[in-house]
């Protein structure tokens, strides 16, 4: 019983002090942020890519970050990435679509471990189909700890499985202290569904790394016109369209050629399209690409087109628009937001309007107005970069940072008021017995007996130190992964 | 030389002895408490009881016999078996580090491993029973390739002492490492 | 206005001089809600609600049909004679009103397949008749009622012609199990050609009537359920009393709820919401050729 109350007591301390100096020195103060989600490399994607980037600038910029995912296959464990980016890969159960079954406990001894060990003041969660994202919302409320959340997608509101999800959402971001979007439109969405206060909602936007998608002109076959897509081949990505451009254009054109790179179940629409027509030499199904290789795709064209039925940003267009190629795309979610005018051209999510689109530009390509990729690449990558990325995200972790953690009677009155009276009475119940489960967890393994982990970035990172580094303080480690 | 403010992952009290036998060969003993009177009694107790409420329904003395039966063979293989008394680390530069676990009953495993095989001592973190705790280990090297690990093996894998325990060995492994 | 005086703009390639988790006040004027919404009148989903009445309904009459024949009130051959007068008749009235319809079927298939189907039948009413034998009779209908339940939930309502494959299968099921306890081979016979009118082909003529001539289809309704109602007032009236308040609350109360919960629709649509192909774009792969 006397050791239970001294654990209480040793963990009220040390989040009061942590909170008193996070407080105390606001706007130079360096967080301790924890990035969450079911999503991370070996899996490639936006969301991948932006936990990584991200996470590489806010170290470069002095702060300590730490990324929790689940184990993928073989790789599981503690590994490390460029510049110290310390990752866990938590062994959890895998459900479905690489996201992690929850119940709501399982995940909290092991979170609530690295939490500690890791002094972790600031926990950002990734992407809303991320089970593991908003477990470890929900556990980092209940340790009293600031959350921030990130969407990456767009919902709608018509049918069962969004009503379902949108529920979870409200639950799950009611009681989190910031949320960031990554367009206008994303914000709306998200604030709808959630029914959150939009004042608590930042917009951040995603960025590319220019010096990855440079042009060169060279590459490209000038005597002909090339229209490159990049993107899984799914129905979500509008290739239903493009098969019904293809033929269209193809037969109108006979310069015109067709690159496609990615893979997905609707390479089968294509490859019919593509039969029928005998169009063999002039389309290209060049499947599955590895991140480094877009580029090498990319600058083989002069005309990058983006069909997507729906998009929360879309990382695509900017990679192609940063290559110099002209960009038509649809008219969707938030890629008005994305691109100015002169860089772009939407068109509505019909083969005709997209038909429409591409003519003008071919146009456009064959009179030779269009603008030269080099200084289509120097407009772009004056627009997004990571560091500006990170610079606006630490801004949201310095005003959370001076914000207060609902105390559990506070969070369950505002479960009850936000979340209507059934889920909000089962959820405020849940976080209640996650409460005892971490009050239970406190006394069997006291925060005292959790040993500090060695910080690899951040103020005190030894990586950071690198050239002055003593060999002796430095523990060496096993596995120190080049790069992802 | 002998520092007892270490304990293990689970709170309890180790004692880390460490005897500089030169200045390239060095011993580092990890040692347990030893079995507490109390827990045996607890453990005695508990099975007796159980065996007495048994034979008050049954009525048959076999139960009890065998309740003593099982509470010897018990005890013999908890301290024969499981009961780790202390582990030993000795690193002998130019020659090996020897790796070898007594048990309760003075039973000893030992294993060596060569220098040429030897490609580092790190220390290194490992998620085990909902924790992540942090290890010392030994990495070998491949035969065919030097610069692969073709095995690890952990070090004082039964009394799992902490990280300030496990740096002060680890310094002192370096130490002799980089003479050699 | 932002701190140079510029108006807020929703773009993201410009850096505005606004706080990120700035709010303006065309913050959501893209929402939009309950587009496309169909706005019901009462009378016209009554109209629809009566064909779910009347195949309600229709389960009744072969329910009354079978307990008659069970009774032993109703001799097969009457109920063959009955069943082959109203297939004529049924047959004539659908090849009258589909004169218009191109790609009809000939007389001389329709003919042929009924001949293979009653041969058919016929020759394994034996078969049918013992097929249930070993199995208790509580059983049996037990299995009758939630297969005729399955009939009537998985029947496509908005699409009757052809009837699904589903709630078909399910009445015949029904129906077998049913006629295996008649006291004949003969019995069965006919309790099987009348269920294949019922369930099978009486949704069709339904069909072609609603289609070509549309004023006709509520009286047809309501001559259905008044017919089940009817049959089951003489085999036991509280059936009947508790069948019409079914049939009353089928037609007349559920349009009402639906209309009343049309109210609290809330529909939010966007510039978030999935964007449709409308285009058919299957006549890209068929086209050419």
């Amino acid at each position: 019983m006397g050791q239970r109350k001294r654990a209480r007591l040793k963990g009220t301390l040390a989040s009061g002090t942590s909170d008193g100096a996070a407080a105390g020195l606001h706007g130079s103060v360096k967080h301790n942020v924890c990035m969450v989600s079911d999503f991370f490399y070996p899996n490639m994607g936006g969301v991948e890519s932006h936990i990584y980037q991200l996470s590489q600038c806010l170290i470069k910029k002095g702060h300590k970050v730490v990324i929790v995912t689940h184990a993928y296959g073989n790789r599981k464990g503690i590994r490390y990435l460029t510049n110290g980016l310390k990752v866990y890969y938590l062994p959890l159960q895998v459900m479905y679509n690489q996201s992690t079954a929850t119940t709501c406990f399982h995940s909290l001894p092991l979170l609530r471990c690295v939490f500690v060990r890791e002094r972790i003041t600031v926990v950002h969660a990734h992407s809303s189909f991320s089970a593991m994202a908003h477990d470890s919302l929900f556990h980092a409320k209940t340790m009293g700890l600031t959350t921030v959340f990130t969407d990456h997608s767009l919902f709608g509101f018509a049918d069962v499985s969004s009503v379902l999800t949108n529920k979870l959402l409200t639950v799950s971001l009611c009681d989190t202290n910031h949320i960031i979007c990554v367009s206008f439109t994303s914000k709306e969405n998200t604030v709808l569904r959630a029914a959150l206060d939009p004042m608590i909602v930042s917009v951040i936007p995603n960025a590319v790394d220019p010096s990855d998608f440079t042009p060169d002109p060279s590459r490209r076959d000038d005597t002909k016109i090339t229209v490159v897509v990049v993107s899984r081949l799914v129905y979500r990505k509008g290739i239903d369209l493009l098969g019904g451009i293809i033929p269209n254009l193809c037969l109108k054109y006979p310069d015109l050629h067709f690159l496609i790179g990615g893979e997905g179940p609707k390479r089968l629409v294509l490859e019919e399209v593509r039969e029928k027509y005998q169009l063999h030499d002039r389309v290209r199904l060049l499947g599955a690409l590895e991140h480094k290789d877009v580029r090498n795709v990319l600058v083989q064209g002069h005309i990058f087109l983006n069909t997507s039925l729906t998009e929360a940003f879309c990382m695509a267009i900017v990679e192609g628009a940063s290559c110099g190629l002209q960009v038509v795309s649809t008219r969707v979610g938030g890629i008005p937001e994305v691109l100015p005018d002169d860089l772009i051209t939407l068109c509505d999510p019909t083969v005709s309007s997209l038909c429409e689109g591409l003519e003008m530009v071919i146009a456009r390509q064959r009179a030779g107005t269009a603008p030269h990729p080099a200084a289509v690449h120097a407009h772009v990558r004056t627009l997004y970069t990571w560091m500006n990325v990170a610079e606006r995200t630490e801004k949201v972790y310095d005003r959370i940072a001076t914000e207060r953690v609902l105390p559990l009677d506070q969070r369950l009155r505002r479960l009850r008021a936000r979340c209507g009276p059934v889920a909000g009475s089962i959820f405020a119940f849940v976080a209640v017995l996650d409460f005892l489960f971490l009050l239970l967890l406190q006394w069997l393994v006291p925060d005292s007996l959790v040993d500090v982990a060695m910080d690899a970035s951040g103020p005190k990172g030894l990586w950071a130190q690198n050239s002055s580094r003593d060999k002796n303080i430095r523990p060496k480690y096993q596995k120190s992964v080049g790069s992802s | 030389m002998a520092d007892d403010e270490f304990t293990d992952i689970h709170g309890k009290p180790l004692s880390l002895e460490y005897r500089f036998h030169s200045s390239f060969c060095r011993e580092f003993i990890v040692s347990a408490p030893k079995v507490s009177l109390l827990k045996v009694m607890v453990y005695t107790c508990t099975v007796w009881l159980f065996a007495y409420a048994v034979f008050f329904v049954t009525e048959n003395t076999a139960v009890l016999s065998a309740a003593i039966l099982v509470t010897l063979v018990g005890m013999m293989l908890h301290i024969h078996f499981i009961k780790i008394d202390h582990e030993t680390l000795l690193i002998i530069g130019s020659l090996g580090i020897q790796v070898s676990a007594s048990y309760a009953s003075g039973r000893e495993s030992t294993t060596f491993i060569e220098m040429s095989r030897i490609k580092d001592i790190v220390i290194n973190e490992a998620i085990y029973m909902q924790r992540v705790i942090y290890y010392l280990c030994i990495l070998v090297k491949e035969p065919a390739n030097p610069d692969s690990v073709s095995n690890v093996v952990p070090l004082f894998q039964s009394s799992k002492p902490r990280l300030n325990c496990l740096i002060k060995v680890y310094r002192s492994c370096q130490e002799i490492l980089g003479q050699s | 206005m932002g701190a140079d005086g510029a108006p807020w703009r929703k773009v993201l390639y410009e850096r505005q001089s606004f706080p990120d988790n700035y709010v303006d006040s065309r913050f959501l004027e893209e929402l939009r809600r309950n587009v496309g919404v169909r706005r019901y009148r009462y009378w016209a989903v009554v109209r629809e609600a009566g064909l779910v009445a009347q195949q309600l309904s229709c389960v009744a009459v072969v329910l009354t049909l079978w307990s008659y024949m069970d009774q032993g009130q109703l001799t097969p051959a009457t109920l063959l004679l009955g069943s082959v007068l109203c297939a004529l008749l049924g047959y004539g009235l659908y090849r009258a009103l589909g004169r218009g319809h191109s790609g009809e079927r000939t007389r001389c298939a329709d003919l042929q397949s009924a001949t293979i189907f009653m041969a058919f039948t016929f020759g394994f009413s034996p078969v049918l008749k013992t097929l249930t034998e070993s199995v208790s009779t509580d059983t049996v209908y037990a299995m009758a009622a939630l297969m005729l339940l399955a009939h009537l939930v998985s029947f496509p309502y908005a699409q009757p012609s052809p009837p699904g494959s589903l709630s078909l299968n399910a009445a015949l099921f029904a129906s077998v199990c049913l006629a295996s306890r008649l006291p004949g081979a003969l019995y069965v016979f006919a309790m099987m050609t009348c269920a294949i009118l019922v369930f099978a082909l009486w949704p069709c003529l339904l069909h072609r009537l609603r289609d070509v001539a549309p004023c006709t289809f509520p009286w047809a309704a309501a001559l259905v359920s008044l017919g089940g109602v009817a049959g089951l007032a003489s085999l036991s009236p509280g059936g009947a009393l508790l069948l019409t308040l079914t049939l009353l609350a089928l037609t007349l109360l559920c349009p009402l709820l639906l209309l009343w919960l049309q109210r609290h629709k809330d529909n939010i649509h966007g510039p978030w919401d999935e964007a449709e192909i409308h285009e058919d774009l299957s006549r890209i792969l068929r086209g050419k050729d």
